[in-house]
């Protein structure tokens, strides 16, 4: 658990974080979410103390991380950039080992890890990990950096606009990847990022800060539902919000389910179980139909999704 | 094999003309009656005869066949060629030396013509050009350069050539060459050590202190400015101030000329290259990778040992090569403030009108630049990750 409480940090005159409070509990996803200069970066960076606070308290499961060791506490916490921050002398596999090394791991067990990491982020354990920083794709480097910060195996996350500057494709499997990850590992995540879509796919809550300060921190749904402020209601777009409400609910809570699985009748379209209802309303658009079979992962039918019932939850 | 090996090539019968013509053209080699004396020249007919002419005109002949027609490892066969004829270039001023040089006379001897070094400077070119068609690695480049310095070993040390200028000119002086290597070798190295040493410690403090900037850039950018001569010259009056003073500072043969004001000098050149190459090489480390060591919980002597030095180092190493080759150019200079060295030999040569002693100051000068120059280029290229 991360408790930050009435914390400040000033830049000279400027205040770049004005007095927040903010508790992420252990094994969620807390998305820092604004727009630039906000303070989420320098929110963040204190968390591992590579910026000084100027006031207030930070505890790390109920410690103030002033009185441990800065190094010792930073190995415990995965720190992921934007700007991937490679080490552009070593190769993949030293970069991701990074931290074993300096956690003084056996050689075998590092390098075990770092295989294993390299398989998770789908890099390929043998040609890639060979390969120096300026020899990867912009997607593929942001994997090593994320691979990294995992390396140690920390219990806390700090990811700092990890997928930056990538295309929508390349980030979209990302953040795919960070949740089967997520779901895989739980750890205490700390995500910074300005792009809403991205706040409402990954976060468990959402601290939204504007101009040094968090004017709302809840579950994705209720900022949907309940925006604080005409800011947030900006930030979410009213136009679509009941779109990416629907964006947040899968197929599989909504359905009809047959008492036992069928053979699917060969319609034109058809949905997963882990389909967003939002696609379910886009296909039914489309094929202009009220019904639409689920199929499940060996392609049996186990339920129907209706358009009425999806409306409701809309609204 | 690719294509590119198929298509004739221009380069190299372009160079092969040229070289055709000019050795034609120019003189081969001189026959001095003595070594201050100007003496006859002889093109390459007059020079080697039919024998000599006839080699060098049909090697350049098959060099431009093999160049144009789509034969099968062509440019191995040529590379191979023209290492060979390089190597054993020197032979032909034998030839020369066996036909022209008059056998009564103690004091004669051959000097070598602007034909000869044109031959051998376009047989270079056309050999650098088939070694990069033939993308050969780093280790092949230098066993050719070997190769080739070590024919020219064999053949000067041959009694046919003992007649040649240059060879007479050393043979005179040979225990005052390699003095002259030591010295020349031991006060450019010197230099470049400690200028190294003073410079990282100038760097850092500039890196860690911003305020510090400006005056030490300042300071060492106006040491560069000064003409190297007048430095040398300024250096003289408060050395010999204070060997005067201090006769244990005599002893150690620190006086206004020799070795101590050179050594100075070169330092005082040396810090510019090195210490702005070594302080924009640190400064220059993305700030993102810095963050990132310390982000992954490296301490501060870490992130300096494993991060920034490393990264900065082929930038590091470029500032030692540029200061390296200016030092050892320099050197040849402060032979005339009595330091020694392959000036001494360079200065004499001018003062007796004798060319073939500034050769012999010249040329291992140029030598000892262009070997430096290879190594550290080598070390730096093996220090940026491909
Ligand atoms: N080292 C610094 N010195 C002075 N001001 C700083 C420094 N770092 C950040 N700031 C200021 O603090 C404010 C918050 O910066 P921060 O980097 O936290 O923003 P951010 O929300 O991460 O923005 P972005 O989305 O652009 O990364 C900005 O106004 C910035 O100018
Ligand atoms: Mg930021």
């Amino acid at each position: 658990m991360i408790e930050l409480k009435g914390v400040t940090r000033r830049f000279g005159e400027a205040v770049a974080v004005d007095n927040i409070d903010l508790t992420i509990e252990t094994g969620e996803v807390c998305v820092l979410v604004g727009s630039s200069g906000c303070g989420k970066s320098t929110t963040l960076r204190m968390i591992n103390r590579l910026l000084p606070r100027t006031s207030g308290q930070i505890l790390v499961d109920g410690e103030d991380i002033n009185k441990a060791d800065p190094e010792a506490l930073r190995l415990n916490m995965g720190y992921a950039i934007q700007s991937t921050g490679l080490f552009p002398h070593w190769t993949v596999a030293r970069n991701i080992g990074v931290v074993p090394t300096l956690l003084k791991w056996p050689a075998q067990k590092r390098d075990e890890r770092v295989t294993e990491l390299l398989a998770l982020l789908g890099l390929d354990p043998e040609t890639d990990a060979r390969k120096y920083p300026h020899q990867l794709s912009g997607g593929q480097a942001q994997r090593v950096g994320v691979a990294r910060a995992l390396a140690g195996d920390p219990n806390i996350l700090l990811m700092d606009e990890p997928f930056g500057a990538l295309d929508a494709i390349t980030r979209e499997s990302l953040q795919q990847e960070m949740l089967r990850i997520q779901r895989q590992l739980n750890k205490t995540t700390v995500f910074v990022t300005h792009d809403i879509d991205e706040a409402l796919k990954l976060a468990s809550r959402i601290a939204v800060m504007d101009q040094g300060r968090i004017i709302q921190h809840d579950t994705p749904e209720a900022i949907l539902r309940r925006p604080a402020s005409a800011f947030v209601e900006n930030l979410i777009g009213k136009g679509d919000r009941g779109l990416k409400l629907l964006a947040l609910r899968t197929v599989s809570g909504l359905m009809e389910r047959h008492p036992e699985p069928r053979h699917p009748e060969p319609v034109t379209d058809s949905l997963n179980e882990s389909d967003s209802l939002r696609i379910a309303l886009s296909l039914m658009l489309w094929n202009n139909t009220e019904k639409l079979p689920v199929l499940d992962a060996s392609g049996a039918e186990v339920g129907i999704v209706n358009r009425e019932q999806l409306l409701k939850v809309g609204a | 094999m690719p294509s590119s090996t198929g298509l004739p090539n221009r380069v190299i019968p372009v160079l092969a003309l040229a070289a055709f013509v000019l050795v034609w053209l120019l003189n081969l080699g001189v026959v001095q009656p003595n070594r201050i004396v100007a003496g006859t020249g002889y093109g390459l007919f007059d020079a080697t005869g039919w024998f000599g002419a006839g080699t060098v005109s049909s090697l350049l002949l098959v060099v431009v066949v093999l160049a144009t027609k789509p034969i099968r490892n062509r440019f191995w066969v040529l590379s191979f060629l023209l290492t060979a004829a390089l190597m054993s270039l020197p032979l032909l001023l034998e030839v020369f030396a066996l036909r022209k040089l008059p056998a009564d006379s103690a004091y004669a001897r051959i000097g070598i013509g602007a034909g000869f070094w044109c031959l051998a400077f376009f047989l270079a070119l056309m050999l650098l050009e088939t070694l990069s068609q033939l993308k050969a690695s780093r280790r092949v480049q230098l066993s050719v350069v070997l190769l080739v310095a070590a024919g020219w070993w064999l053949c000067a040390a041959r009694e046919g050539l003992s007649s040649l200028s240059l060879i007479r000119e050393y043979a005179n002086r040979a225990d005052q060459f390699s003095q002259a290597l030591t010295v020349h070798l031991s006060l450019s190295l010197g230099a470049v050590a400690i200028s190294a040493v003073l410079a990282f410690g100038l760097a850092l403090a500039m890196v860690r202190r911003e305020r510090l900037r400006r005056p030490l850039l300042g300071l060492v950018s106006f040491m560069q400015t000064i003409p190297s001569l007048a430095l040398f010259g300024l250096l003289i009056a408060p050395l010999g101030a204070l060997s005067a003073a201090f006769p244990a500072l005599q002893a150690l043969g620190i006086r206004g000329i020799g070795w101590a004001p050179a050594l100075l000098a070169l330092i005082a050149y040396s810090l510019l290259p090195m210490v702005r190459n070594t302080y924009v090489a640190l400064m220059e480390v993305p700030e993102a990778v810095v963050d990132a060591g310390r982000g992954m919980g490296m301490s501060e002597r870490q992130v300096f040992l494993q991060v920034k030095l490393p990264v900065a180092l082929p930038v590091i190493i470029e500032g030692v090569r540029i200061t390296t080759i200016q030092a050892i150019g320099l050197t040849a200079v402060a032979a005339l403030i009595g330091a020694g060295g392959f000036g001494t030999f360079i200065f004499q040569g001018l003062g007796q009108a004798a060319m073939d002693l500034v050769l012999l100051g010249a040329l291992p000068t140029v030598c000892l630049a262009l070997a430096a120059d290879a190594i550290l280029s080598a070390l730096k290229f093996q220090e940026t990750p491909r």
